[in-house]
């Protein structure tokens, strides 16, 4: 077990930067997810940690020991691959083993561990057989198996339930939450599915074109995101932008749209004190309320575009003078498509962004 | 909870199960109800057995002309004394004469050193050379390079290493000499080395071959094995034999059962270099077969040889092609 540091880390492929000036302090036992869209640089961030990547500047620290310089096999971490890389020419109990084998275990102690992970998972039935043999959600098992029969200081997993169905995802991330906190130990799990960063993680790192974008808590990340991009690449579905005036009446600062003028509370203007102009308001799906009839005190106005059912939600979506912004409402809302609807925004759960640098007011 | 504080010592020591995975089965896997679906009374047909037959009878009647033929005429032979115009039975006598022939039995031993020769050499080196050209600067041009021994024929080069290796002349031989591998007497013409100089032609020519197979197969070797397999704890060296080779293994048989088979066959450099001299060191069983049919022209006899290496470079094809199905299922 132990804490990782990443001190200014970069990593450059030619002139190209993948990672550009990293710092994440990630204290020991923590689960810490890795996310961002393909090609934000979550991956070389990984294989860095595991020694696969070299370090083109800055250093990584396990436990205040700089690491750079260590050749994988001195790391002392496990890693999960994406594709769950297994050898093929290996049974399920000798791949499990490599990697005690490798440390010059003796074999009365190997088969102790293996038979003990692979029980914890579930596979001891599967020991013979060869990684051809198996379905996916059981190879993937077997690559977990391999990296748990050692005391690794760390666990790295590489997207490892990516290539799951969307049940067996599911189910998958719950079983892996348990085990590490079960463990307890450090992990970094890299993914570009925010729910799985949302629903597993301690802490959430997201990383856009080598850069890290906010670093935090889940509920921190969703609830105040640093800039639109964060906001608009974490939730499902996508928050909503509307590009708003300020508009000053009577010492009243208002958000004001050909569709609405909505007042802001006191700190939020407070937090945009100085500025004018044009901002970016988002609001997400859920933060919004949607009815047929205007309410007392009517907020947004526009009309149905397209509803979808999904099962247990309806999303709707509603064409506004220049936009279309999406509503998370009960299945049971009967408008269609073309006829007038009213939305009411929570605002304590809106936010403002700066048009150009999208930087987060509130 | 303090189950969260465990090491995975302990709660491996507990044998908690962290997967429920067999509640997940009995929730998601509900069977669905048998089915009530009736069969379709009438199938489309498919197109008859006669028609593939047709399809294929052009290439089944050439091979038929151009091989199926002579090996009958072969085995024909191979039951006959053979001469010009005539062929008389002869009980079988040439394939019982082979078993007290002490050049023919002499011939398959030679032949068996040559060929295992041949193979580990280039086995060896093939894949030492890929493993160094893989992925190094101007690996493209190298490879290039490196395959012009094969574009040359066996005969021509069966020439121009006759003259490399000649005694007086030959640019080897004064190499050999001067690192004091060999005395006067060129390579060829001592009986204790003349069969290293033929190999070590077949090796210079049909390296390039393995290096090109285990080249492609090296491409094919999953990164992220022997990524995994470092992270593991797997020195360089150590990675090699347990990822990369195993990878290897089905593209090293096809070459073992090229090489082989082309060893019983091809003699061509070998005919130039030695023929099968000095005395009989060199004469592997093709130059041996080569010399009775046609230079004795006892084609009764030269044919029962022949049907004799025939039949043994089938079944060591067939043990090979066994092994190699063996490695495909179990990747599969």
């Amino acid at each position: 077990m132990a804490r990782v540091t990443f001190r200014n880390v970069w990593k450059k492929y030619g002139d190209f930067a993948a990672v550009k000036d990293l710092n994440i302090d990630c204290p020991d036992g923590t689960f810490l997810s890795i996310l961002g869209p393909s090609g934000c640089g979550k991956s070389s961030t990984m294989r860095m940690v595991a020694g696969l990547e070299h370090i083109s500047a800055g250093d990584i620290l396990f436990d205040d020991k700089r690491i750079n310089d260590l050749a994988p096999k001195d790391r002392d971490v496990a890693m999960v691959f994406e594709n769950y890389a297994l050898y093929p020419h290996k049974s399920v109990f000798e791949n499990m083993a490599n990697p005690l084998k490798l440390r010059g275990q003796d074999t009365g102690r190997i088969k102790d561990r293996v038979t003990q992970a692979a029980k914890l998972l579930e596979i001891g039935h599967l020991l013979e057989r060869r990684p051809q043999e198996l379905s996916g959600g059981q190879k993937q098992r077997v690559a977990i198996g391999r990296a748990i029969v050692r005391e690794p200081k760390l666990f790295l997993f590489d997207e490892p339930i990516a290539h799951l169905d969307a049940k067996l995802r599911a189910h998958m991330r719950g079983e892996i939450k348990h085990m590490q906190r079960t463990l307890g130990t450090t992990m970094v799990y890299v993914t570009h599915d925010q729910l799985e960063a949302m629903s597993m993680a301690d802490q959430i790192a997201v990383m856009h074109e080598g850069e890290l974008q906010q670093l935090g808590s889940p509920r921190e990340v969703y609830n105040k995101p640093v800039n639109a991009w964060v906001a608009g690449f974490v939730g499902e579905p996508a928050m909503n932008f509307l590009t708003c005036e300020l508009t000053r009446e009577a010492d009243r600062l208002s958000l004001s749209h050909p569709n609405f003028s909505l007042a802001l509370k006191p700190d939020q203007a407070g937090c945009l004190n100085g500025s004018a102009g044009t901002v970016r308001m988002g609001v997400r799906p859920d933060a919004l309320a949607i009815s047929m009839t205007r309410p007392a005190e009517p907020v947004i106005t526009g009309e149905v575009f397209v509803t979808e059912l999904l099962g247990g939600d309806m999303i709707v979506e509603v064409q506004l003078a220049d936009a279309r912004i999406r509503v998370k409402t009960a299945p049971e809302f009967a408008g269609s498509p073309g006829e007038a609807c009213y939305l009411s925004v929570n605002r304590d759960k809106w936010h403002a962004f700066d048009i150009d640098t999208g930087r987060a007011y509130f | 909870m303090t189950d969260i504080t465990l090491s995975p010592e302990n709660s491996l020591r507990h044998g908690e199960s962290l997967f429920r995975v067999r509640q997940l089965q009995d929730n998601v896997e509900a069977r669905p109800a048998p089915s009530r679906i009736a069969e379709p009374t009438r199938l489309n047909p498919l197109p008859s057995k006669a028609y593939f037959f047709w399809l294929m009878a052009p290439a089944i009647i050439l091979l038929a002309c151009i091989s199926i033929y002579p090996f009958f005429w072969m085995i024909y032979m191979s039951l006959h004394e053979v001469d010009i115009g005539s062929a008389t039975w002869n009980n079988f006598e040439n394939f019982t004469k082979l078993f007290t022939d002490t050049r023919y039995l002499k011939g398959w031993a030679l032949l068996f050193q040559y060929s295992l020769m041949c193979l580990a050499l280039q086995i060896g080196i093939g894949v030492f050379l890929a493993v160094v050209l893989n992925g190094a600067r101007f690996e493209k041009v190298l490879v290039t390079a490196l395959l012009m021994p094969m574009m040359m024929a066996p005969i021509v080069a069966g020439l121009v290493w006759y003259f490399l290796y000649n005694g007086t002349f030959g640019w080897y031989h004064w190499l050999f000499q001067s690192l004091g591998l060999l005395d006067a007497k060129s390579i060829l013409a001592s009986p204790n080395t003349a069969m290293l100089g033929i190999v070590l032609v077949d090796v210079w020519q049909w390296t390039p071959l393995i290096t090109l197979i285990t080249l492609a197969g090296l491409k094919r070797v999953p990164q992220d094995q022997l990524e995994a397999n470092m992270v593991d704890g797997a020195s360089p060296l150590r990675n090699f034999f347990s990822v990369t080779l195993p990878n290897l293994y089905p593209v090293l048989l096809i070459a073992v059962m090229l090489r082989f088979m082309d060893n019983f066959r091809f003699i061509d450099s070998a005919l130039v270099l030695t023929g099968g001299g000095p005395g009989n060191a060199t004469k592997i069983l093709p130059i041996y077969l080569f010399e009775v049919s046609f230079k004795f022209f006892k084609l009764g006899r030269g044919a029962a040889i022949a049907l004799t290496l025939l039949v043994v470079t089938i079944i060591l094809g067939m043990i090979l092609v066994k092994v190699f199905d063996r490695q495909q299922t179990r990747k599969t």
